[in-house]
């Protein structure tokens, strides 16, 4: 009788640990979903100011980039993005080599800009808050910027857009300030497929 | 040299380099303008301004060289023009040269003391150094010295132009026909 207690309670215990464990594994996808960024609907595009020359346009074209989403807590959500700098385009190969060059994105020294999150937070039940460090020029800097997201196709699909200004001198690209604003627009624009 | 010892017309290397430089001067008028005024987007205007910095530098190399060819060689007699036209014209020559270098080196001075120095690849060939660091108020006072220059430069191309044309179309002598290429044969109105 005793050893057939301990066996039901082993086998109780078993059947818990499993139980949970089961639980467990099944709440990770659903609470925190990888979503694969869509590149062909990705645009990481800038736009810059500069006194008697004409606003500067541009975007990088090579860029990686990862998204996991929780709806249900948005703070467990995080972004990262890794753009190449050298794939610079403004529309002026000329113009693009002049912006890898060490007057501003110095690419050779500096092939990767970065953001990575570290908190994300609802703002309203189309815009979220993602915090992190932008790594730019090899200077770490926090950046804030609000997203508008969007689901698409019955949820299996997300569109994001963030627009933000950074400031390039805090990040110790100092070519031509004055002349050239020190403020950059960035304009994100991506969509995203649940894995 | 006497009358009779001058050649007749203008020599070879300075035909070619009078109408090759005057070829890149009349490109360079309004290829400044437009990019300064013609409301063109960044990416066309950068490289607007690459292609004139080229031609900028052409356009001295042309101009020192035929400096030197004018030094080194002999000139035409002048025309038997009043004294006043003879004057008007030595005048108006001698200060398109003045105003071509002050143009190309104010130019220079543009680009090198511009608080973004864009390097000058000159026709992405090899970059050509700058001559000053940069300034915002030299720089200021390069691209007015610039400006004016240009603008005087396309007044007197102007006269210069008259100039040869009232000679070839109203005096019917050789003075323009003196500085065509020899296998051009342009007859003058009057002979």
């Amino acid at each position: 009788m005793t050893t057939l207690s301990c066996m039901s309670l082993r086998a109780g215990l078993v059947f818990a640990a499993l139980t949970l464990w089961l639980l467990a594994q099944a709440r990770v996808p659903a609470a925190a979903a990888n979503w694969r960024i869509d590149p062909a609907r990705t645009h990481i595009a800038f736009a810059i100011d500069a006194v008697g020359y004409p606003r500067t346009h541009g975007q990088f074209r090579q860029f990686a980039g990862r998204i996991s989403v929780d709806f249900e807590h948005p703070d467990k959500s995080s972004v990262a993005f890794h753009v190449q700098s050298q794939s610079v385009e403004v529309g002026s190969a000329s113009f693009d080599d002049y912006l890898r060059s060490v007057a501003f994105l110095d690419s050779t020294r500096f092939p990767s800009i970065d953001f990575i999150s570290n908190s994300v937070a609802k703002v309203d039940d189309h815009t979220v808050r993602v915090s992190g460090e932008l790594t730019l020029l090899g200077v770490t800097r926090p950046l804030s910027v609000d997203v508008a997201v969007e689901r698409e196709g019955g949820g299996g699909r997300l569109a994001f857009l963030a627009k933000t200004n950074i400031d390039r001198l805090a990040f110790g690209m100092n070519s031509g300030f004055p002349l050239v604003s020190r403020d950059v627009e960035l304009v994100i624009s991506s969509a995203a497929i649940e894995l | 040299l006497s009358a009779e010892a001058r050649p007749e017309r203008w020599n070879g290397l300075i035909i070619s380099l009078h109408w090759a430089a005057g070829a890149v001067i009349l490109a360079l008028l309004p290829l400044g303008w437009v990019m300064v005024y013609g409301g063109l987007d960044s990416a066309a205007t950068f490289d607007l301004y690459q292609w004139h910095k080229s031609f900028g530098f052409l356009a001295l190399a042309l101009t020192a060289l035929r400096l030197a060819a004018r030094f080194v060689g002999s000139s035409p007699p002048a025309p038997a023009s009043p004294r006043w036209e003879r004057r008007l014209a030595a005048c108006t020559q001698a200060s398109l040269y003045v105003l071509m270098i002050a143009a190309i080196l104010s130019g220079w001075l543009v680009v090198s003391t511009s608080p973004l120095p864009v390097p000058t690849r000159f026709f992405d060939l090899f970059v050509i150094p700058n001559i000053a660091p940069p300034d915002p108020s030299h720089f200021a006072d390069a691209v007015l010295a610039h400006k004016l220059a240009a603008w005087a430069i396309a007044f007197l191309i102007a006269l210069h132009v008259a100039g040869a044309l009232k000679h070839h179309f109203v005096d019917g002598d050789d003075v323009l026909k003196r500085m065509l290429p020899r296998w051009r044969t342009l007859r003058s109105p009057h002979g």
